[in-house]
């Protein structure tokens, strides 16, 4: 009897348990861990919005990481090689694919997200956007932002080196050599002011498509031979080595970033390249500045004897989810995600940044801002940048390249016979 | 009869020993020995960062680090980087290391000494990535460096390209390392220097002996085991060297000439993600810390110094 007592008792504890669990499951607690780039402007939204998510998802919090792009990029990797990844992160395309190839992040969740099938998903993107995420049929993740980069400049230096800036701009490669001798400022040697200098860490971006003006490619069209095109990688590499320290001193990558000097407007850069985003970052740093007729955007220059006429090529930032994690933080994940997302205008008007969706490049918003039309162009002469399983190691190398030239005064023909060598055994070994 | 086993003073001492050491042994058993044994497998693996598999491929890492380029960024430039500033940053960090402290060990004020001994430690106390952030800013052309080696070379406006030239770049990850850590050697010789008895020294001057014989005869002798000591921890260090070279890098200074093994290691392994190339590059840096430690001990064959 007792033992009749006992199991009975045993069964009364143990099947609550297993009953009530898959209701349990619904209002499960879950944390998402949210990594993403620093950026003033976005921080005030998306605190906003997770804060808003949360109130409607009570179940759910968030953990909010932010750090510089670059650091970003080797926060990820270590995190989900050591098994601890976030889950929510973003990065530009070609630092995300290597993780869409390892398939270590989940695909979209588009009813989660907001969508009511896969094809209404599609739909309301720009066409081809979505392209750089998609394996197999399957799209990993969601733009946060898709830029292209186009010159700014800063009037005000224009005039003080007795040029006019709206008709002075320099339209080719050869111009802007000119033009920036022209702007420079030398204490001796000694570089005080800048005309121009280039986005040096981005070389896929704003420097492979000045190869491909004069005729240059990363790859053949078969995919099999690297840096192809010796003609137009030689005459890219010599144009650098004249533009850094060892040629005619106008600019090197050891100088402090002109993007970030731009905003200043303290009279030590007069031009550089970056996208429609910098124009909430010169608000934010410097709204006199923003706010008067001194800065203007131009298109991406080309050389005069250009056999293609390619602007700086775009990337997006891909909002993607960790498939380590369980259903549950998964679905929420790509909630948070949609939520966000679905606050297009307000990351074009206070932010800057463009979602491609159909609805906001058509729209009004982003046809007033200022010098959107350069961007648009700028757009349609480019194209996405490469991305791969070793972008990021062609990246290196075509940086190990790059300050060759500038820096140690390397032949360009060497370092092109260099850099081909090395990118040709990295594809030979996939 | 009593059957409880007696054992000598010695064992009992041995016992208390034995207990005071493991706890060492498992940190070490966890912390070092561990990683070296799991880097050594992974090396022997085709790992990547992000694959959820992993083959044994045998030597294969080792064969391609010693017959290839890998990927531009070779292991015999970074083995060639990794001897340059070894041999550029210990030598001189253990000679004038020694010769600081034996100047400050003549200050007869103690409390002289110690803000001397402060001022040249302190900064040892600083993060190496601030150290070399702070530094990136002195050795910029407008920097104070630049200005002050315009000032002492009788030049003006001169770019000494201390970020940007292969020697001198080599050279600015040199200053900083020897600036950081040259009062952490100087606090260790100063140590070594204490325990020699006065007495001897009382000795020598009774005999008439001048400084600089004194400093030959006894004091460079008895500090044989401190000098052994410090030179083989400043040339581990500088073999393990990384911050400063990364944040150079990083500011935009080329890779090449600055590409030490440690660098070569992180590249490989976190930013391409070439986890299994990278930790036999790590095998291969051990491997080498250990022939050259043992060599140094070979070479000083440092007995027991007795007073």
């Amino acid at each position: 009897m007792k033992k009749i007592l006992l199991t009975m008792l045993v069964i009364l504890m143990i099947v609550p348990s297993f009953v009530f669990a898959q209701g349990e499951k619904e209002d499960e607690n879950v944390t998402i861990e949210f990594w993403t780039h620093e950026d003033a402007n976005r921080q005030k939204l998306e605190d906003r919005y997770i804060s808003e998510f949360i109130e409607t998802h009570p179940n759910v919090s968030v953990n909010v990481t932010r750090q510089s792009s670059t650091k970003m990029i080797e926060l990820v990797q270590t995190a989900f090689a050591a098994g601890e990844g976030p889950t929510i992160f973003n990065l530009s395309i070609n630092d995300e694919y290597p993780f869409m190839a390892a398939e270590v992040v989940a695909p979209v969740d588009f009813k989660a997200a907001g969508y009511t099938s896969k094809d209404s998903l599609v739909d309301s993107y720009v066409a081809g956007m979505l392209d750089p995420v998609v394996i197999d049929g399957e799209i990993y993740g969601l733009p946060l932002e898709l830029t292209n980069w186009c010159i700014y400049v800063n009037k005000n230096v224009f005039r003080d080196a007795g040029l006019n800036p709206d008709t002075d701009y320099p339209k080719t490669w050869e111009e802007m050599f000119e033009v920036s001798k022209k702007l420079v400022v030398r204490e001796g040697e000694i570089l005080t002011r800048r005309g121009y200098d280039f986005r040096y860490p981005y070389y896929l971006e704003s420097m492979v498509p000045m190869v491909e003006q004069l005729g240059g490619s990363l790859f053949s069209e078969d995919g099999t031979e690297a840096i192809v095109g010796e003609e137009g990688w030689i005459g890219w590499l010599t144009y650098m080595q004249k533009w850094g320290p060892n040629g005619e001193n106008l600019g090197s990558p050891t100088y402090k970033n002109a993007r970030k000097l731009f905003n200043s407007n303290n009279n030590d850069i007069s031009m550089a390249t970056t996208g429609l985003y910098q124009q909430a970052r010169i608000n934010h740093d410097n709204p006199d500045f923003y706010n008067s007729d001194d800065w203007m955007v131009v298109p991406y220059p080309k050389f005069e004897n250009a056999v293609k006429d390619v602007a700086a090529c775009y990337y997006g930032h891909y909002y993607m989810v960790n498939d380590s994690e369980n259903d549950a933080t998964k679905k929420a994940a790509w909630q948070l995600i949609g939520y966000m997302l679905s606050h297009g205008e307000e990351y074009l008007t206070n932010v800057n940044i463009i979602q491609p969706t159909k609805a906001l490049m058509n729209s009004d918003t982003y046809h007033n801002m200022p010098f959107s039309e350069v961007f648009t162009t700028d757009f349609e002469r480019g194209h996405v940048v490469y991305f791969g399983a070793n972008s990021t190691e062609i990246q290196n190398l075509i940086r190990n390249a790059v300050e060759g030239v500038m820096l140690q005064n390397v032949e360009p023909a060497q370092a092109y016979r260099q850099l081909k060598n090395s990118v040709q055994e990295l594809i030979d070994e996939e | 009869m009593s059957n409880k086993k007696r054992y000598s003073i010695e064992q009992k001492q041995a016992k208390w020993g034995l207990l005071f050491t493991v706890p060492c042994v498992l940190f070490f058993a966890v912390f070092c020995f561990y990683p070296i044994i799991s880097a050594f497998v992974t090396s022997l693996t085709d790992a990547k960062i992000l694959s959820k598999t992993r083959e044994f491929v045998g030597l294969k890492n080792y064969i391609y680090l010693f017959t290839k380029e890998n990927g531009g960024f070779s292991l015999y430039n970074s083995i060639r980087a990794t001897f340059v500033f070894t041999l550029g940053t210990f030598i001189p960090m253990v000679i004038v290391s020694l010769i600081i402290s034996v100047l400050l060990m003549q200050l007869r004020k103690p409390s002289h000494r110690g803000f001397f001994q402060i001022a040249f430690y302190m900064p040892a106390v600083l993060s190496s990535v601030v150290a070399a952030a702070i530094w990136m800013i002195l050795f910029d052309p407008r920097g104070l460096f630049n200005q002050f080696s315009n000032f002492i070379m009788f030049t003006s406006g001169k770019d000494f390209g201390w970020l940007v030239n292969t020697k001198m770049l080599q050279a600015s990850t040199m200053i900083v390392y020897f600036w950081k850590y040259i009062g952490y050697f100087v606090i260790l010789f100063i140590t070594g220097l204490a325990s020699i008895p006065s007495s001897l020294y009382e000795a020598a001057i009774v005999d008439g002996s001048t400084k600089w014989h004194t400093f030959w005869r006894i004091t460079l002798p008895l500090l044989k085991p401190t000098v052994l000591l410090v030179s083989v921890m400043a040339m581990l260090q500088c073999l393990k060297t990384f911050s400063t070279q990364y944040m150079f890098h990083q500011g935009g200074a080329g890779r090449q000439p600055i590409d030490v093994i440690t660098m070569n290691i992180y590249f490989t392994g976190i930013r391409n993600g070439r986890i299994a190339r990278a930790s036999a590059m790590s095998i291969i840096l051990f491997v080498i810390m250990l022939l050259l430690t043992l060599l140094q001990f070979k070479v000083s064959n440092s007995d027991d110094v007795e007073y």
